[in-house]
């Protein structure tokens, strides 16, 4: 997945562990994050982020129920 | 399950969501009060099985569906319910465990559910399907019997049941939600006689609630075992394997007759009542070999030990951790133990 530049803050969504609960999508207060058409190899449906928009709020990562599943990456203010 | 639970009567359903029993609360939360049924989803798994027990002490069919480790944390309640001589159901979708394991199939919780689980000298009726059928037969059976012996009754399934999608046949005909006043407390003038309690200070007093628990699984056990028996008439190398293992159990018995080994299967319908006699039956047979195919450390292989009195060899296939038994493995068991058959006889 392309993350552009290290500048933004950016989810980074493991497919495997994801169980398409979608609790992240509602939490995500910029609807940066859509619910894949593909399953994984569980069968479960995951989660995608669109590619821009994150504000590195995190309330994806605090709401996702399963640990591995979800995390936020922040860069550093210079 | 939840359409099952609707035909059989349930008015009552109290639920906290885990995976993989979500589907049922979700269902339940669609369906129950369209047909103007009550449901509550719970602040916790503990509060879920004491509304269950509240709802069934006024004579209620209510009901709860949990996982591993929410079923944990239900037992106290479904103590209370068999020492309350209570009846309720309890769904058991099992994940891997222990701990949070993960979500993946397992059936590691047989020892929970089927001992017992909670405090005391109690046991519950278990029902085990291994199809989306069953999943909703089962469980309208689960409350007639729940009814019946006025105990708690589980249904007993896995994380690949409790997400699979297949073909349902509707019940034929559905029960009328009634409230059993005869021992019910539901607060009319006819129950305010009724007292339901789990609390006998006397001893004497507790021993005889125990007394009759113990006759009532007694009366259990010889009236409500249910077994499927596949290619068991001439079979001497059989295997036992209950749910998802089940399916693959059979498919391995229907290929080891291609190969030309008399293998069969017997698949526990109730977990308990155990079908003890029907594998005493068999290990009466000269030569009869026990392969149990379960995913688990050997629960349900411990089982039919005793049940055969340990009088015939018992081996185990097994996964753990969320992972399927392959066929393979399967086969592979049933070669080995039918190869040493023939090097022994």
């Amino acid at each position: 997945m392309d993350t552009k530049c290290a500048a933004e803050p950016y989810p980074v969504i493991f497919p495997l562990e994801c169980k398409a609960c979608g609790r992240c999508i509602i939490a995500c207060p910029k609807g940066v994050l859509v619910m894949s058409q593909e399953i994984n190899e569980r069968g479960y449906h995951y989660v995608q982020y669109t590619g821009e928009g994150c504000i590195g709020c995190a309330n994806c990562f605090y709401m996702c129920p399963e640990p591995g599943a979800i995390e936020v990456h922040i860069p550093e203010k210079q | 399950m939840v359409v099952g639970a609707l035909y059989a009567g349930c008015d009552c359903y109290f639920g906290y969501p885990i995976t993989p029993a979500s589907e049922v609360l979700q269902d339940a939360s669609d369906l129950f009060p369209k047909v103007g049924r009550r449901f509550v989803q719970a602040e916790s798994e503990e509060a879920a099985i004491n509304m269950v027990f509240g709802a069934s002490v006024a004579g209620h069919r209510a009901m709860t569906a949990s996982s591993g480790p929410g079923i944990s944390l239900m037992q106290e309640g479904v103590s209370y319910m068999a020492g309350a001589e209570v009846p309720c159901v309890v769904v058991d979708i099992m994940r891997a465990g222990p701990g949070l394991g993960n979500i993946g199939p397992e059936q590691g919780d047989y020892n929970q559910v089927v001992k017992g689980g909670g405090h005391g000298n109690y046991r519950a009726i278990v029902l085990a399907p291994d199809s989306v059928q069953e999943m909703c037969d089962l469980t309208m059976r689960a409350f007639d019997l729940a009814f019946k012996y006025r105990m708690p009754t589980y249904v007993l399934a896995d994380g690949v049941l409790g997400q699979m999608i297949e073909p349902l046949q509707f019940p034929q005909e559905s029960v009328r939600p009634r409230i059993d006043t005869s021992w019910a407390v539901s607060g009319t003038p006819e129950t305010r006689q009724n007292l339901i309690t789990s609390i006998y200070l006397d001893f004497d007093l507790e021993e005889e609630l125990n007394d009759r628990l113990q006759d009532k699984y007694r009366l259990v056990r010889d009236n409500e075992v249910d077994v499927e028996e596949y290619c068991l008439d001439d079979a001497s190398l059989i295997l036992v394997a209950y749910g998802i293992s089940a399916r693959i159990a059979r498919s391995a018995v229907a290929q080891a007759r291609r190969e030309g080994i008399a293998a069969g299967l017997l698949r526990p319908r109730t977990l308990f009542p155990f079908p003890e006699r029907e594998l005493g039956r068999l290990a009466e047979r000269p030569g009869t070999r026990f392969v149990v195919v379960e995913m688990s450390n050997g629960q349900l292989r411990d089982d039919v030990k005793l049940a055969v009195q340990c009088a015939r060899p018992v081996t185990l296939v097994n996964r753990m951790g969320g992972n399927l038994i392959s066929l393979d493995m399967v086969m592979d068991a049933i070669r080995e133990t039918a190869g040493q058959e023939q090097n022994r006889g």
